[in-house]
């Protein structure tokens, strides 16, 4: 069974369609990519598949159970973790308050730092004053240890230099080999594609393409064509 | 803008005459009295409509502006001042500006919320003082006296109209001029509103001093309506339901303030002939005001936008061809622009800038890079004068402008523009360069927007797509020719092709308009292709400067961008 | 000298509800960030149905607690629109929503509790607690600046002790990220407001026999309850404690100088004024804008 599966999915914001007819499945153990010009509507996807913003049509089903009229906190519960574009933390709470908050049975804080042990030396820290870096790296934490089935990731690189990125994309492709089913959603696709399995690009709120990040990679003709839809 | 404002203004006195006409000759002198009731309730409304709705303050006390000039009106009249009902208004109306003012300053840094918390206090602190005084005149029976041709009840509505009118025009001629516009931008953000030489003080208490002063013309109105007046007409509860009302339709627009005086003299009318209790008004207005809140559309709004998708839009605008922007004048820039001196900005222990030095040649443009983190933004916060304190020096042109605030540095020259965009979408596009630069010509504006690909100015902003608004961006810093502008990440969101459009524009700055660039960016290509001179940040420190094909080759920027090589940082 | 100290212990009542309702107001502002214009009125709801229930012959407690019980669900009335609605929206927007729901709420107030008509306010703590110098010290004023501590004391132990208190902590700063961890944001509002509706119902029990008990003058504390929280800059719980124990204070002084007297209600005003201009002598650029 699929950890996440979405048909038909339509979104609109301020009562213009951004999302229209959107198919996509995230499996267990896989990456699935959705790449996309900016503008294309992928934050919005992301919004209301986790919630944020409500859905016009169409199902999502997280391992099975339709949620897509739920609001954000039970889709979290159902096992669904959105880590945010922009690197949400709360910065009046410690890095370690931070991790505590959405901790669900049998997870602990020393998972978190054993995936970033960089974060130990900060726990005591308010988030606020953490580096970018940190900070992308707490709310990745943050999210896993709600024990999530799907996690969706917006925009993990944008600000970062370059070493950081790279860092957080290998810690992800682990993360999807342990079993999680991830949901990424990337700007700058090279990157992306090499790391994940399945992609969608995503053009004006529908997908206009649907296939293995493989050969995606190895046609950036293609992959530009897509992207701005020139023929 | 000026001719958009007189179509509008004369559309307006079409609408007033007819309908007034039409009024006088066929309803009887009870409905003549009502509607006069609501004609100044109208003229209250709209004070409302400028501090609360264009200004996005909340003022609880409005009734009390107008007591003030009621009270103002009714001393002149015991007093026979000459010039009569007409001069004793607009004395009652000064008369409430110092008491706007004053209200005003406590709120001019903080938002609105101090702002409703002063209002409302002073609204309950003023109902106390008029309730130890009575109406001048009252207890010997002096009626205020309406003056000649409109002492009738019919007269008397002719007159609330004209007064009505007359507002309307004035804040009509307002709203379209640059202090409109800069009320609409500080209610989005303050801070872009002073980068653009807005000062936010200056704006905040026209806004409220203006504001006063029709209420307290309301007020006055309301005294030769009613002859004499009690503090019952004043209380704070009055204020807070006109705040209500406002809310509700949406009085910044001149039909707004009608339709809500409309709801507050006929709701009662038709609850008492209903035999209903009256107070169910003011339920009704906390519900609509609380609807309004939530949709974000005032009912004026929702009539406006029904009436665009019944009329034919109207036709678009010709364009003018894309002609070529005026050149400046040789030797207008100040000589070596901009000059940073021994920046330090400590936050805490924190040292986010640790004595940068950098200089921007005129005519050049200029990069600033740096991993995220490394104080970029810091910089540009310190340089424009949104920082509380920094130590070193600012130069413009040798002149130092480490005292100045933010607004008198944009005045002086230095522009800035923002990493998320911060255009009010109340604007049009038109509106936005006008606040961006005083009296920029209207040739010039349709040029300046043809050269950035953005839409005519007519277009308002709220329908312009989130990319080309970061050019929009670009077109407001330097629309004002100023001789210095930093861009924030102006390519951040921007497709490839995109980037490369703004590289060539942006490339275009210094010779087109004499204005020097220092460009903050991630986008590698973008630097490369337009700085001549590039200096990189790591950690709040320069690390490496000079032309970029030489620095971004150079090791130690390498390992600060791309950790290539281990070792320690220079933390 | 005398008549002054006996004035200003006398302030004390009024000064400990003030201070109750100025953490409240505090409270609500920093869980919930709300601006609570009808925070008074939600009490002042809660103090009417004991009103017409002691009037109606019911013995005083079981109406007591009845009327607590009506504050409560009040609060989480008004609560339940703000999460519903206002969830996203800006500081600015919900204050102005509980502004317009303080129209509403003083119209329908007035309505069902006959306007000015007069009415017994029962008083639930007469006597006096102990003297302090000479001056009795009411029991009124004791036991509300006794809960004013309990309520800032306890309140901080729970926010930084207990797992429900860190929640409250992040749902403040950023509700929707919080949401998404899969805490029970919109229950945990509602449970601030009711919270808030409790306390600031059993301050305005206390204070109402002081004061002319209508529903409209009692609603207006909510200006000194204020005025108290903006002394504490919306965000200490014992400096807004102090300000609303001060400000009582100074209006039991005011009552003795005649000329003054009539105008008391009008020092909130001056003391908000104050405040707000000594504040922002510092103040630049808020946060975010």
């Amino acid at each position: 069974m699929s950890a996440l599966r979405v048909s038909g999915l339509s979104i609109a914001r301020a009562g213009l369609p951004v999302v229209s007819g959107v198919d996509l499945v995230a499996e267990p153990g896989a990456i699935s990519v959705v790449l996309g010009a900016n503008g294309a509507g992928k934050t919005t996807l992301l919004e209301g598949l986790s919630g944020i913003i409500p859905v016009t049509g169409g199902t999502i089903a997280i391992g099975g159970s339709e949620v897509q009229n739920a609001l954000a906190g039970l889709r979290s519960r159902a096992g669904l973790a959105h880590v945010e574009q922009g690197r949400t933390v709360f910065g009046q709470l410690t890095t370690d308050e931070n991790l505590r908050i959405g901790l669900r049975k049998g997870a602990g804080t020393d998972e978190a730092y054993g995936l970033f042990p960089e974060l130990t030396q900060r726990r005591q820290v308010r988030g606020g004053l953490l580096s970018g870096g940190e900070q992308q790296m707490l709310v990745i934490a943050r999210a896993l240890l709600t024990r999530p089935k799907v996690l969706l990731i917006d925009e993990m690189s944008a600000g970062l230099a370059p070493v950081i990125v790279t860092r957080l994309m290998h810690t992800v492709r682990r993360l999807a080999d342990e079993g999680l089913a991830v949901l990424l959603v990337e700007q700058f696709a090279a990157l992306a594609l090499s790391i994940g399995d399945r992609a969608y690009v995503m053009r004006r709120g529908r997908f206009v393409y649907d296939g293995d990040c493989g050969s995606l990679a190895k046609a950036p003709d293609e992959l530009h064509r897509l992207y701005l839809g020139t023929t | 803008m000026k001719r958009a404002s007189i179509r509008a203004s004369l559309a307006l006195l079409a609408v007033a005459a007819v309908l007034g006409a039409a009024a006088v000759l066929f309803l009887s002198s009870y409905w003549i009295f009502l509607l006069t009731g609501v004609l100044i309730t109208g003229v209250a409304l709209q004070s409302l409509g400028l501090v609360a709705g264009r200004a996005g303050m909340i003022a609880l006390c409005q009734m009390s502006f107008a007591g003030v000039g009621a009270w103002t009106v009714g001393y002149l009249n015991v007093a026979e001042v000459p010039g009569g009902l007409t001069v004793w208004i607009l004395l009652g109306g000064l008369a409430a500006v110092p008491f706007g003012v004053a209200i005003g300053l406590p709120a001019l840094r903080l938002r609105g919320i101090n702002l409703a918390i002063v209002t409302l206090s002073f609204a309950t602190a003023f109902d106390t003082i008029l309730a130890t005084i009575t109406y001048p005149g009252q207890t010997a029976f002096i009626q205020v006296a309406r003056p000649a041709p409109f002492d009738s009840d019919g007269g008397y509505f002719v007159f609330a109209l004209l007064f009505y009118v007359a507002i309307a025009v004035l804040l009509e001629f307002l709203a379209r001029a640059r202090i409109g516009a800069s009320w609409l931008a500080i209610r989005h953000s303050e801070r872009a509103a002073a980068a653009h030489g807005v000062s936010i003080a200056a704006s905040k208490l026209s806004a409220f001093a203006i504001s006063a002063f029709i209420a307290g013309i309301s007020g006055g109105l309301l005294a030769g309506y009613l002859g004499t007046l009690v503090a019952e007409n004043f209380s704070m509860m009055q204020s807070l339901s006109l705040y209500a009302v406002a809310v509700m339709a949406g009085a910044r627009f001149a039909e707004g303030a009608i339709i809500g005086a409309l709801l507050v003299i006929m709701f009662p009318e038709i609850l008492r002939r209903l035999s209903l209790p009256q107070d169910l008004g003011n339920v009704l207005f906390a519900i609509g005001a609380t609807q309004a809140l939530s949709t974000g559309e005032a009912m004026s709004e929702t009539f406006r936008r029904l009436g665009r998708k019944l009329l034919p839009a109207r036709k678009q605008p010709e364009k003018t061809a894309p002609g070529v922007l005026p050149r400046p004048a040789p030797g207008a820039a100040p000589r070596p622009v901009l000059s940073i001196e021994n920046l330090t900005v400590r936050y805490g222990s924190v040292v986010a800038l640790d004595r940068v030095n950098l200089a921007v040649p005129v005519g050049t443009v200029a990069g600033l890079i740096g991993p995220n983190g490394a104080g970029k933004s810091t910089f540009i916060d310190a340089v424009t004068g949104f920082l509380p304190s920094y130590e070193g020096s600012v130069r413009l042109g040798g002149e130092a402008l480490d005292r100045l605030p933010a607004h008198l540095r944009a005045r002086a020259g230095v522009r800035r523009t923002w990493q998320t965009n911060r255009i009010a979408p109340e604007l049009t596009v038109g509106g936005y360069l006008a606040l961006a630069a005083k009296g920029l010509p209207e040739t010039e504006t349709r040029k300046l927007l043809a050269w950035l690909d953005c839409p005519d100015p007519e277009t308002p902003v709220a329908k312009v797509d989130a990319g080309t608004r970061r050019l929009l961006d670009v077109a407001g810093v330097v629309a004002a020719r100023p001789a210095i502008v930093l861009l924030d990440e102006p390519a951040a969101g921007q497709s490839h092709e995109e980037t490369l459009r703004l590289g060539r524009r942006i490339a275009e700055i210094p010779e087109l308009f004499g204005t020097a660039v220092l460009l903050v960016e991630h986008d590698m290509d973008l630097v490369r292709s337009v700085c001549a001179e590039v200096t990189v940040l790591d950690f709040g420190q320069v690390i490496a400067s000079g032309p970029p094909a030489r620095v971004l080759t150079d090791g130690t920027v390498k390992k600060a961008y791309l950790g290539i090589t281990e070792g320690s940082a220079a933390a | 000298m005398e008549t002054y100290f006996t004035a200003a212990v006398a302030g004390l009542t009024a000064g400990g509800a003030y201070a109750l309702l100025g953490v409240c107001a505090v409270f609500t502002y920093r869980l919930v960030a709300v601006v609570n214009f009808t925070g008074a009125a939600i009490g002042t709801a809660g103090t009417f149905m004991l009103i017409s229930l002691t009037e109606a012959g019911y013995p005083t407690w079981p109406s007591v607690l009845a009327g607590i019980v009506t504050g409560t669900a009040v609060g989480v009335a008004i609560g339940f629109v703000m999460t519903r609605w206002f969830a996203t929206a800006g500081a600015s927007t919900k204050a102005a929503v509980t502004a317009a729901l303080l129209v509403g709420l003083i119209a329908i107030g007035l309505r069902l509790t006959g306007g000015q008509h007069p009415h017994v306010m029962p008083e639930l703590f007469p006597g006096s607690a102990f003297r302090l110098a000479g001056v009795q010290v009411t029991n009124a004023s004791a036991l509300t600046i006794g809960l004013a501590v309990l309520f800032t004391v306890a309140s901080s132990l729970f926010l930084n002790g207990t797992r429900t208190g860190l929640h409250l902590r992040a749902l403040s700063e950023r509700p929707m990220a919080a949401e998404l961890l899969g805490v029970r944001v919109r229950l945990l509002s509602l449970f601030v407001w009711g919270v808030t509706g409790a306390f600031t119902t059993f301050a305005l029990m206390i204070i109402a026999p002081q004061r002319s008990p209508n529903f409209m003058t009692l609603s207006l504390l909510v200006v000194p309850a204020l005025a108290a929280a903006l002394i504490g800059l919306f965000r200490s719980f014992w400096l807004t404690l102090a300000g609303g124990i001060a400000l009582g204070i100074l209006e039991g002084l005011a009552s003795t100088v005649d000329v003054v007297s009539q105008y008391r209600s009008a020092i909130p005003f001056l003391v908000i004024l104050a405040v707000l201009l000594w504040s922002q002598r510092e103040a630049r650029w808020d946060e975010a804008r």
